[in-house]
């Protein structure tokens, strides 16, 4: 048994609620298992089951994906096409424009809400400075 | 026969036992309790008390798990633990996980000293990517062409025909993107784990090692890429965030 510093592999796709998108998707999948150590017995906690839709192609998502199609401005789609055929590069990036990034460097609470944004100010420090 | 305890121990991360927080900070649980270090040598396990009856995993639960890590990684290394892991008591926690894989821990406490997690993710704008799709397929134009207008119960077996061509396209755009969101930052991250994707029109998904003093370089480096991608895929980067894609238990499992 051992604990290893490298890039963990990919699980099975979990998908999120809307407001937890990105912390259920990391703190269900990814980090230590503690019962992957052979001595810790684990005390049996009920868990709340996060009610979330499976990402499996299904019918449904095709028929979904069709309905989108279908919901396409259709006045727009003639001349839609003749731009994104003059304009679409290999991967269908299109040419630089301006935009900022939205939330570079944003720390994970802040896509929550604004209101938790301030009330939750968790803050540790080291108390002392470890010699290399 | 000894009674049921009514609380046990919830264990967040190992981190080494030298941090602080500034306020006293409460874990998970409803009520929660105040957090704590539970230590041995130099490295510590951040425990809360949680009662034994009590269900846990609910929204706030999963934020306060996560925030308290991501705090403590902001100082320190921190070795962060999957969500929901409860042992007995404080003993528990030092006899049985921090002092027989001290050598461990400490290590890759080591390794990971001044690096920082960060993830990046990206969805497509709905509308942009079908309409890129119906560009470059003429099959799938033509499809759509025929459903248009066309009774919905009559036309069903096209659009599932339909709605499984932009599901392969999709994926392959999912790939091309994803590699050229890896080739951009290469030579700017110690590691990189591509994350599966949590939804249909998720176009990248990934995780990120970087050397804290290089952070910046690598914000710039996916801001420039959201600009590229501006109106077609919505791209975000998180962090710094604990290493939760680079720490991993490798070997056998108990009973195996």
């Amino acid at each position: 048994m051992s604990t290893a510093v490298q890039p963990g592999g990919g699980s099975s796709a979990r998908p999120s609620p809307s407001g937890l998108v990105d912390v259920i998707d990391t703190i269900l999948d990814k980090g230590l298992v503690i019962d992957a150590y052979v001595r810790v017995s684990l005390v049996g906690i009920e868990l709340l089951t996060i009610d979330a839709r499976v990402v499996v192609a299904s019918v449904d998502t095709y028929l979904r994906f069709a309905e989108a199609v279908n919901r396409l401005d259709i006045s727009q789609e003639k001349e839609g096409l003749t731009d994104l055929v003059g304009d679409v590069t290999e991967n269908g990036a299109h040419g630089k424009a301006k935009g900022a990034l939205d939330a570079a460097g944003e720390k994970l609470r802040s896509l929550t809400s604004d209101d938790e944004d301030d009330e939750r100010g968790q803050r540790a420090e080291r108390s002392s400075r470890r010699s290399r | 026969m000894t009674a049921q305890a009514d609380t046990a121990v919830y264990v967040y991360g190992i981190m080494p036992g030298d941090v602080e927080f500034e306020e006293q900070p409460t874990g998970v649980g409803t009520p929660p309790s105040p957090v704590r270090l539970v230590h041995y040598r130099d490295i510590a396990a951040l425990v809360s008390d949680v009662d034994v009856s009590s269900p846990l995993g609910t929204p706030d639960d999963l934020l306060i798990h996560e925030e308290l890590l991501d705090a403590s990684a902001a100082a320190v290394p921190v070795l962060p633990l999957r969500f929901g892991a409860v042992v007995a008591n404080e003993n528990v926690v030092a006899d049985e996980l921090l002092e027989p894989y001290y050598a461990q821990f400490s290590e890759a406490l080591e390794e990971l000293e001044g690096y920082q997690e960060y993830i990046v993710r990206g969805s497509y704008v709905h509308e942009a990517v079908l309409r890129e799709i119906m560009a470059e397929d003429p099959q799938a134009a033509a499809l759509s062409g025929q459903i248009r207008g066309a009774d919905p119960a009559a036309s069903r077996e096209g659009q599932i025909q339909l709605g499984q061509l932009i599901s392969e396209r999709l994926a392959s755009k999912r790939a091309l993107d994803t590699q050229q969101l890896l080739d951009t930052l290469t030579d700017q991250v110690a590691m990189s784990v591509v994350r599966p994707p949590g939804d249909d029109y998720e176009a990248v998904h990934a995780a990120f090692l970087v050397e804290a003093t290089g952070a910046d370089q690598v914000t710039a480096a996916v801001r420039e890429l959201a600009a590229d991608w501006e109106g077609r895929i919505d791209l975000r980067i998180i962090g710094p965030v604990a290493a939760y894609d680079f720490v991993v238990t490798t070997g056998p499992s108990p009973g195996g």
